[in-house]
């Protein structure tokens, strides 16, 4: 088995990417408030959507775990975002 | 098998059913975990409502390198646990050890980079006491650390058990559930990371 | 597939007493479970206003104004939810005898159970005693003893915690130990249990911490750790209320001469 032929390789090196441009590009001073907190957290729940379907393999679960297990990234970055928006400095 | 098993994946090569990794049960704490943590995500932003300056000035203080460098070993264990999981479905217990022995190693890592950035703050005079950031601070990360102690002591349990080749594709629903567990340890910090480090301030 | 263990799998004869086995009584013990936690809701948690708790941030004029405020129904609530904290100790008698079924007669296990939900109920219940104490005496006593009572009565629910973290730990690991194909307690409510063990460690900060989630009205060891227990406590009698019937069935199908 080739590790580098696995799925979960080419998961893993995708959140490493992902995880470098919001640690170390998005957090520049360069880059508003805003494109920075939404692009962090929009990147934030594509990462914890990939660690749900294909690290924890519930990519093949049945539906209705799925879909909760999908809702969980959307809904927790939506309360995130929703409540910086509604945070005065 | 999964007592929720239900219609098929069809999948390229062949039919596959649905299936929960692990044994069932665990999901019922993971699901239950994830909600606390959800909670905890929003009581915090809800604290950050009321004094965001003292948050942001607050934010600025930690260290967001050793924050970033916290996420890429834990993204690894979880790449290492899950190559693991795969080494058992396909009954190559040789690989098996060291991949679960990467996962408990880069746990452990963690806690070191999590025990240094604790002391660091320590010596700053920065304790949980020192404002509402910092008790959110060090009450989210040190639950979320205690997680990853308990799940790198399962993960070393694993890795001496995989020694005597006791994992394969018939006997794996206990590595199965840690990795799982694991998993979830990982995506946890993938959003406690910005939550705490990176947002900034309008 | 049978819905009740076949006698190769259920307690042969002599698992079970030679006296008569009184399975209404047994119910009847396991229907106090609700009970009580209908009566700690109500008059705990609504009626002396405890959900969620005063804060424990407020100083001691705040807290002696709060008795003031309140001493009537503190006192009802408190007083009543004292007494009926008994239901709990009934409550874990009737679990433990289902462990029993599983675990063999006098298993360490069941009788831990037992011990862990009877001991509960002592900081249970004299938790209520400071503080209807406090209600009834507020006119006679300083706002630095009011505070005192008021901080007793919180450290004690809170830390005794461990004693019924055994309970809740003792039924998830007999129950996980049923062999039968449909488990008499389903896995759900057994890794619950585990959720509700593990929520209340972290309670332990409360005497460090007067604000913020770990305070003891915060939201992990109020919200979270009580609503965990909360939850655990009927889903846990409901199930055992059915093993009751369930048992009484198998019993009677395997012809034992005192079912």
């Amino acid at each position: 088995m080739s590790v580098l032929r696995e799925r979960v390789t080419w998961v893993w090196l995708a959140l490493v990417v992902l995880t470098c441009v919001t640690t170390w590009g998005l957090s520049k001073d360069l880059i508003s408030p805003t494109v920075a907190v939404v692009g962090t957290f929009l990147i934030a729940a594509v990462k914890v959507r990939y660690v749900i379907l294909d690290f924890m393999e519930l990519r093949d679960a049945p539906i209705p775990v799925r879909m909760a297990a999908e809702a969980w990234p959307v809904v927790v970055a939506a309360m995130i975002l929703g409540f910086w928006f509604a945070t005065g400095a | 098998m999964s007592t929720l098993s239900r219609m098929p994946v069809a999948t390229a090569d062949r039919v596959k059913p649905r299936r929960l990794p692990g044994v069932d049960g665990v999901w019922v704490a993971i699901g239950a975990d994830s909600v606390i943590f959800a909670i905890l995500f929003m009581s915090f932003m809800q604290a950050r409502l009321k004094d965001p300056a003292v948050f942001e000035a607050s934010r600025q203080t930690l260290n967001m390198h050793l924050g970033g460098v916290d996420t890429l070993i834990l993204l690894t264990s979880s790449w290492s646990v899950a190559l693991a999981v795969q080494a058992m479905k396909r009954d190559q217990i040789d690989r098996e050890p060291r991949l679960l022995l990467g996962g408990a190693v880069t746990g452990l890592m963690f806690m070191v980079s999590k025990s240094i950035e604790y002391f660091q703050k320590f010596a700053e005079g920065i304790t949980p006491a020192t404002n509402d950031f910092f008790m959110w601070y060090f009450t989210l990360t040190g639950i979320h650390l205690l997680h990853v102690v308990f799940g790198t002591s399962l993960l070393t349990y694993l890795w001496i058990r995989s020694l005597r080749g006791t994992y394969d594709h018939l006997h794996r629903a206990v590595p199965e559930s840690v990795a799982s567990y694991w998993h979830l340890v990982d995506l946890l910090w993938v959003v406690l990371f910005p939550l705490l480090y990176l947002m900034k301030a309008v | 597939m049978a819905t009740h263990a076949p006698p190769g799998i259920s307690a042969p004869a002599r698992d079970v007493s030679p006296y008569r086995t009184d399975y209404r009584m047994w119910k009847i013990l396991a229907w106090t479970g609700p009970v009580f936690l209908a009566a700690f809701f109500c008059l705990w948690g609504l009626l002396a206003d405890n959900i969620p708790p005063f804060p424990p941030s407020a100083t001691p004029d705040e807290v002696w104004q709060h008795y003031a405020d309140l001493r009537l129904p503190i006192m009802i609530g408190m007083s009543v939810c004292l007494t009926m904290a008994a239901f709990y100790m009934s409550w874990s008698v009737a679990i433990a005898r289902v462990m029993e079924r599983i675990e063999g007669p006098g298993g360490v296990l069941s009788k831990l159970e037992m011990m862990g939900g009877t001991i509960t109920c002592a900081p249970l219940m004299v938790a209520c005693a400071l503080w209807l104490t406090a209600a009834h005496e507020i006119h006679n006593i300083d706002p630095g003893i009011a505070h005192m009572l008021y901080w007793m009565g919180w450290l004690l629910i809170d830390l005794a915690y461990f004693v019924t973290s055994l309970q809740i730990a003792a039924v998830s690991i007999v129950f996980m130990r049923d062999k039968r194909e449909k488990k008499l307690v389903p896995d759900a409510v057994i890794w619950w249990g585990w959720v509700t063990f593990a929520s209340f460690f972290v309670v332990s900060a409360i005497p460090f911490v007067t604000t913020g989630p770990l305070a003891f009205n915060g939201v992990i060891s109020f919200w979270i750790a009580f609503f965990t227990w909360f939850f655990w406590i009927p889903s846990l009698s409901f199930f055992i209320i059915k093993a009751i019937g369930r048992l009484k069935a198998e019993d009677e199908a395997a012809g034992r001469v005192n079912a």
